[in-house]
């Protein structure tokens, strides 16, 4: 595994820099999460970040490998369809604040989780919140699923483009047993 | 109180005692104390004394950090790696080097401000002399909250804010040396540390501002302050401009002095960018304000400024060399600033404006006020008719640059902001500014993606020729700033703030650097406005609050009165008159609920954390300043909400709203432990998005001793706004109920039904309020 520069190019962290993940690598990484959980940044549903339905993407990964879902406030809405996952409305700060708490039982009372996978946030700040896990939080792999590589994670994509992502994600889902 | 300078000589006296000759005593000050209040226990506070107080909301607000490196490289055993647990070679880990990089930032702020209150004060005790009293008004019989609170003195003279000055500075200097190797290990400690130097920057604020105000007869709490010129379009080019650029006002109003004079003002254009443009409009309502930080680079690249005077803070280090590219001459005029120019401080008036017109210097050095204004009238007057005609335009070259445009990214890459300036760059090649000009409102200014792009397009240049037309324009209507907030004003919402029949006060402060431009701003403080919330502004987000029209082509200071009261939005004035904010919650405990103030921070403090229900939105926060103003806020009890870029600062103060031990408190009256709640929840919280910040304002105003309709309201606001913006009841409001009579009525069914499920019970009011200091509680419960 290398490392890569970071989406944006100023956010040069030190010495410990996320690995780099295809997303073949990820999906084998995901199936040994025993209590995952998917953060999901406001950029979600932005132009920028290029997917108009990576909520599709976030609830397929999430029931392949039965995680449970945080989302900013703002997205619900986006999240919350019939017959679809229970997400959990909470500020990305906030969830951070109690993922790097090893006695926080999650959610939903049941225990830590081991693996975070953050998607969608704005690249920033994410970057800022995966700094707190990572010097913090040392119960917790974090993995970044953005289009950005993100150097604080403990695992990321390097920068791509939408059509490599989306393919990617595809892959990702298809070789978790994820359906379309 | 009085300081009076004494002198005793005694040439010849004989008693029986003794004889005596030629004996002389000099008393430095002789202290007149004539304020009837008992001193309180804290006057001013060494770095430990109110360390208790510290300890206790740290202990309810952790310190949340987030390392913006991994790495210290504070001194030459360094770089040290710090992740994975491991201790640089001096022993420190990253949670305590982080806690020593935010109390680096909050000194670096509280050294500014203290500096900008000792050049203040010297420039008027110079101009007034030491006995000028500090009057703020008739209606302001309590001038000096802050001061009063920690220092324990009730300044009346410009002289008396001396001492004051001397205390803040010299406490920086024992902060800042905890901050050296081998100095305070603990990050809790560091924290305590940040926070005294946040509440010596707060009382920084104070005296430059009740200092110009006195001494420049600045608006004193007008709620119907001038209604002054803001925006891009606003400067008339037919005459010559003076460009007044940072925050220290006397310069500038020394120029405007010296053209009234001479009779020329209004011949010549006197405008100002940032802090520093509303107090000139303070001044004197026909000084324009060009905009906040963010438009400083590319005003100044235009060339319109003939002189450019640079005064103290938020000056960008490239503006001066900026300016002698378009031809502005430059006089900076603060020891802070030289910008690497010649001093020319001694030199006669006429010998420096024939080095700047003559183009022998672009740019000098001058420490001395009045004559920066002169030189600078005189050396407007004298190259703008020339410089006009040497205008010549540079659009053709802008646009064949564009055609260089490889799309590599760099550009976007470089943004703070994650722009998607590759795209509209590239898309002029196609004939088409778009895209480009859609970036205007957006764009920050800071000019990191010209630095990125290696095939030199001037990307600035380019963003101001596809709004150039906009840029003209632009113009709307900002209120000068009022400064501060009557003693009236605040008996007539005291008890509606107390009680929570006003849902609360939240302050719009602080720097540009938004994450989606500053409409975002001015759509925040029109929504709360609306919905009664007492709103007030002050610095750069005072401007950009103005930058936006409604649909009647009204900015919101038109559209609002600028009374402090619900339903209004009051612009105080620059960052400085943040003092005024932060006063007005030390006047609520104290015109109010009757606190004494003197030497009485931990009580008022408490007060206010237990009892007013206001909070700050920093939402473009960059600058040092605003760190230690905000820290100062905190100490104080009041919450924070950052923008995303607010991560940057590395540390948030949050709260668990899942921890109920957090939340213990004490009844006032009897002692009776009791479970308060999260209110407020959290003391700085970064909010990734307008509506998280929203929706956590309405919730960070909330606090234990609200009545149940006060309470009502507040939950009412919270649960209504949160289902506007996200569309869904909030999950956690039934966090916030404490009685069902704290429940809005119309949604008092379907609310019970939901807390039911959630398996809310009752719980115990404080009979009088709470407070979290013991000492507070009477002795005998």
């Amino acid at each position: 595994m290398t490392m890569a520069v970071p989406w944006q190019t100023g956010n040069i962290v030190g010495p410990k820099n996320a690995l780099l993940l295809t997303p073949e690598n990820c999906a084998r990484l995901l199936k040994a999460a025993k209590r995952p959980l998917i953060v999901v940044g406001a950029n979600a549903t932005k132009a920028s970040v290029g997917l108009p339905n990576l909520a599709d993407y976030v609830i397929r990964v999430a029931k392949a490998i039965k995680a449970q879902v945080a989302v900013s406030p703002v997205l619900q809405p986006h999240f919350e369809r019939p017959g679809s996952l229970h997400v959990f409305g909470l500020g990305f700060e906030d969830v951070t604040n109690r993922l790097k708490d090893k006695q926080w039982k999650g959610f939903d009372g049941k225990g830590a989780y081991d693996y975070v996978l953050m998607i969608g946030g704005v690249y920033y700040f994410e970057s800022q919140m995966l700094s707190t896990l990572k010097h913090f939080a040392p119960h917790v792999r974090t993995v970044s699923l953005d289009r950005f590589y993100q150097p604080n994670a403990t695992f990321s994509f390097s920068n791509m483009d939408v059509d490599k992502w989306k393919e990617g994600l595809n892959a990702m889902i298809g070789e978790l047993g994820g359906r379309e | 109180m009085d300081g009076i300078p004494a002198r005793i000589s005694i040439k010849e006296l004989e008693t029986s005692l003794a004889s005596v000759r030629g004996l002389e005593i000099v008393l430095g000050k002789v202290v007149r104390d004539d304020w009837d209040e008992k001193m309180g226990p804290t006057p001013y506070p060494s770095v430990t004394t109110l360390r208790a107080w510290d300890h206790r909301l740290l202990q309810r607000y952790e310190p949340f950090y987030s390392p913006l490196c991994d790495m210290c490289c504070l001194c030459t055993y360094g770089k040290c790696d710090l992740t994975a647990g491991k201790k640089g070679a001096c022993g420190i880990d990253i949670r305590t080097q982080q806690g020593k990089i935010v109390l680096l930032a909050c000194l670096m702020g509280a050294a500014a401000h203290a500096t900008h209150s000792r050049h203040v004060l010297d420039y008027l005790i110079k101009k007034r002399g030491s006995d000028f009293p500090i009057s703020l008004g008739d209606e302001v019989i309590l001038e000096a909250p802050i001061i009063r609170t920690v220092a324990g003195i009730r300044p009346k003279t410009l002289g008396d804010l001396e001492e004051v000055v001397d205390y803040v500075t010299s406490q920086i200097a024992q902060l800042l040396s905890a901050t050296a190797t081998g100095q305070e290990s603990n990050y809790l400690d560091y924290e305590s540390k940040a926070l005294h130097a946040g509440m010596l920057d707060n009382v920084a604020l104070e005296i430059s501002d009740i200092a110009q105000i006195s001494g420049l007869n600045f608006p004193k709490g007008d709620p119907n302050a001038a209604l002054v010129d803001l925006g891009m379009g606003i400067v008339d080019k037919s005459k010559p401009i003076i460009l007044c650029v940072g925050h220290n006002v006397a310069p500038g109003a020394e120029t405007i002095d010296f053209l009234e004079k001479e009779g020329l003002y209004g011949r010549v254009e006197v405008a100002g960018i940032c802090c520093t443009a509303h107090d000139l409009a303070r001044y004197r309502s026909g000084a324009k304000i060009v905009g906040p930080l963010s438009k400083q680079l590319m005003f100044v690249k235009s060339g319109v400024a003939d002189v450019m005077i640079v005064d103290q803070e938020c000056v960008r280090a490239d503006i001066v060399n900026e300016a002698e590219k378009v031809g502005t001459r430059v006089i900076t005029t603060i020891d802070q600033i030289c910008a690497g120019l010649p001093d020319m401080t001694s030199l006669p008036v006429e010998s420096v404006v024939e080095r700047l017109t003559s183009g022998k210097e672009h740019g000098v050095l001058v420490r001395d006020p009045a004559k920066v204004a002169q030189i600078a009238v005189k050396t407007a007057l004298s190259i703008a008719p020339g410089r006009r005609k040497e205008a010549v335009s540079k659009d053709e070259q802008v646009l064949a640059a564009a055609a260089k445009c490889t799309l590599c990214h760099d550009c976007r890459r470089a943004c703070p902001n994650d722009l998607e300036i590759d795209v509209a760059v590239n898309e002029v090649r196609g004939g088409s500014m778009q895209k480009l000009a859609l970036l205007y409102d957006l764009c920050m200014n800071c000019a990191r993606c010209v630095s990125a792009c290696a095939r030199q397009i001037p990307i600035l240049d380019l963003l101001e020729l596809a709004s150039r037309e906009r840029i003209k324009n632009e113009r709307f209507k900002v209120r000068a700033g009022r400064g501060p907030i009557l003693d009236t004003e605040i008996r007539n919402v005291g008890r509606p703030i107390v009680m929570g029949e006003i849902p609360g006060v939240v302050a719009f402060v602080g720097c540009s650097n938004y994450p989606n431009g500053g409409k975002e701003l001015a759509e925040m403080a029109d929504e709360f406005a609306r919905r009664r919330f007492i709103v007030v502004a002050s610095g750069c987000s005072a401007m950009d609050m103005a930058r936006y029209s409604d649909e009647n082509g009204q900015s919101l200071y038109e559209k609002y009165p600028g009374d402090f009261d619900a339903g209004c939005i009051a612009n105080v004035g620059s960052c400085v008159a943040n003092a005024h904010i932060i006063g007005a919650a030390i006047k609520i405990a104290n015109i109010f609920a009757k606190r004494p103030l003197r030497a009485n921070f931990e009580e008022i403090a408490d007060y206010i954390l237990n009892r007013v229900g206001a909070v700050a939105i920093a939402w473009g926060a960059q600058h040092q300043k605003a760190a230690s103003i905000g820290t100062g806020v905190n100490r104080l009890g009041v919450p924070v909400i950052l923008g995303p870029h607010g991560a940057k600062y590395r540390r948030a103060y949050l709260g668990r709203s899942d921890k109920d031990e957090r939340w213990m408190a004490r009844d006032v009256r009897t002692g009776r432990p009791l479970y308060v709640g999260p209110a407020p929840e959290h003391l700085v919280y970064v909010a990734e998005t307008k509506e998280e910040a929203m929706t956590m304002a309405a919730r960070l105003v909330m606090r234990p001793s609200d009545t149940s309709k006060g309470r009502l309201i507040k939950l009412s606001n919270y649960i209504d706004l949160h289902r506007k913006l996200f569309g869904k009841t909030p999950e956690d409001f039934h966090l916030f109920v404490r009685t069902e009579t704290d429940l809005p009525l119309g949604m008092k069914d379907e609310l019970l039904a939901i807390m039911k499920e959630k398996g809310w019970k009752p719980r115990d009011l404080p009979e009088l309020g709470s407070t979290i200091v013991d000492r507070l509680v009477p002795k005998k419960v």
